[in-house]
């Protein structure tokens, strides 16, 4: 626990300087706040944006889409490894056509998906949905096929029945990768919820931070960099803490 | 007087995988009710394929495998099994791992709890129904394989190699607390190992298997309840190397 603290304080330490060190170079070589503002310049918008209330519904509509499309996208990917892993049928017919949908780059999507589905939050939590899906399926499909042997015959043995042995043997035993998926897909969901934002929407910090391009406001800009990057952070923490209470009963994962 | 009905009657099994040489060629060999089985070999001289046939994990190619009512034998909670590796939950407590076989065909009840709280104690394991299999050592984790294999009271136990990672005391230990609650229920076991001295040691007829054929089906006439101590004398050693004269004589 005390070198838990000692490491966290470090890295804390590290962030602080690295400010100090940009914070430095910028004042000593005058680069232009286009360029590259201050972390001080950059605190302030970020204090200002969000004390008049003008950043809340851009980070709400992210966590939005972000949330939504990483439930939608990890569900539908889950029950597809489910059902590939468990039907050798469904495993040849569906494969190639999942493989495909996912070589085409889904962020090339985005503007077919405005056109689809109009500048609302729709057409991000789609693609969103669409990006979580695969990590979610392959980890799903993976974890449930390296299932042991012998625990195998022994639910054979038991005469357990197919639902019983995915229910209390596949998915317990494949809990660990499912999760690790989970993980992977929260990431690429804020990814691809702040893309989503660049191509077709009024609302989000990926349509702040092309608001802000188009002001030419580069502290607005890094604002919204340092918003999402506390989104991604506190996300992934939250995802950790839940991994770690989820696989306690396995010891050391 | 009639002749008792084997439990379990394998008569001419036979079984090849995948079409080759047959594993299994032959083998008539009927299992008396309540009666310890050893079926001692060579690796691969195919005991653990006989062992998965008279579960019912396979099906003979020819020949027949009947229970004592003469219906075919499938897997199920009417066998008991155990494997040559532990194979618990990880994930799962000590008493919910004993419970399982339970569990997969209904809720456990407070009877199930207490049947397995009882095994427990019967295996020395009473603190450590709370436990997780990772926080116990191999021939504790190997018990609770054996309470799991034992809690549905089967009136079949099969075993393939189960104690033939631990060390010699443990193992010691372990085929005593086999015997005493086989004893105890009147259990019919087939016990398969590659160790001639446990298979005498534990077994009332052992059977002697070498490429798919049953060698030798040797009674023990040793004395029951049976000790370590019995390990040493004269009579134990001559059925070691009677076994031991009928594996390496059929390999010349």
């Amino acid at each position: 626990m005390r070198s838990v603290l000692h490491s966290r304080g470090l890295s804390l330490a590290l962030f602080l300087a690295l400010l100090v060190v940009w914070e430095f170079i910028v004042r000593q070589a005058e680069i232009s706040a286009l360029v590259l503002p201050t972390p001080s310049a950059v605190g302030r918008a970020l204090w200002s944006t969000l004390s008049s209330g003008y950043l809340w519904p851009h980070i709400e509509a992210t966590l939005t889409e972000m949330l939504l499309g990483l439930a939608l996208g990890g569900i539908a990917g889950l029950a597809m490894g489910v059902a590939l892993a468990e039907s050798a049928l469904l495993d040849r017919v569906l494969k190639p056509y999942v493989i495909v949908s996912q070589v085409v780059p889904k962020l090339a999507l985005a503007p077919l998906f405005v056109l689809w589905f109009g500048f609302g939050i729709l057409p991000t939590v789609v693609m969103t949905a669409l990006i979580c899906f695969f990590p979610l399926m392959e980890n799903t499909l993976t974890s449930l096929r390296q299932v042991d042997a012998n625990r195998l015959q022994l639910f054979r043995m038991l005469g357990a029945s197919r639902l019983q042995t995915l229910l209390r043997l596949k998915l317990p035993a494949g809990l660990p990768g499912i999760l690790a998926g989970w993980r992977v897909a929260l990431v690429l969901a804020l990814v691809g919820a702040v893309v989503g934002e660049f191509i077709g929407a009024s609302k989000g910090l990926g349509a702040v931070i092309i608001a802000a391009q188009g002001m030419m406001d580069t502290p607005l800009m890094f604002a919204a960099l340092a918003a999402i990057a506390v989104i991604g952070l506190l996300c992934y923490q939250a995802m950790l803490v839940v991994e770690r209470r989820l696989l306690r009963p396995y010891g050391e994962h | 007087m009639s002749v008792a009905q084997p439990f379990l009657d394998m008569q001419q099994v036979v079984y090849a995988y995948g079409g080759g040489r047959s594993i299994v060629d032959g083998i008539t060999w009927p299992l008396a009710t309540g009666d310890f089985h050893c079926l001692v070999g060579r690796s691969g001289c195919g005991k653990t394929t006989l062992l998965k046939l008279a579960a019912g994990l396979l099906a003979p190619q020819s020949g027949s495998i009947r229970q004592s009512d003469g219906t075919p034998v499938s897997p199920g909670p009417q066998l008991g099994y155990m494997f040559q590796a532990p194979t618990l939950l990880s994930w799962q407590r000590v008493i919910d791992n004993v419970l399982l076989p339970v569990s997969l065909q209904r809720r456990p009840m407070a009877a199930d709890v207490a049947r397995a709280q009882d095994l427990l104690a019967m295996l020395g394991l009473t603190d450590h129904a709370r436990h997780y299999p990772r926080q116990l050592s191999g021939g504790q984790q190997s018990r609770v394989a054996l309470a799991r294999a034992l809690i549905l009271e089967p009136a079949l136990l099969l075993l393939d190699e189960p104690f033939a990672a631990l060390d010699a005391i443990t193992r010691g230990e372990l085929q005593d607390d086999l015997v005493r609650l086989c004893r105890l229920r009147g259990t019919t076991v087939l016990f398969v190992t590659h160790d001639i001295s446990e298979a005498v040691y534990l077994g009332d007829r052992v059977g002697v298997m070498h490429e798919g054929r049953m060698l030798a089906d040797i009674r023990v006439e040793l004395p029951t309840p049976r000790t370590q101590s019995l390990r040493h004398g004269t009579t134990f050693n001559q059925y070691c190397s009677r076994i031991f004269e009928t594996m390496t004589g059929a390999g010349q």
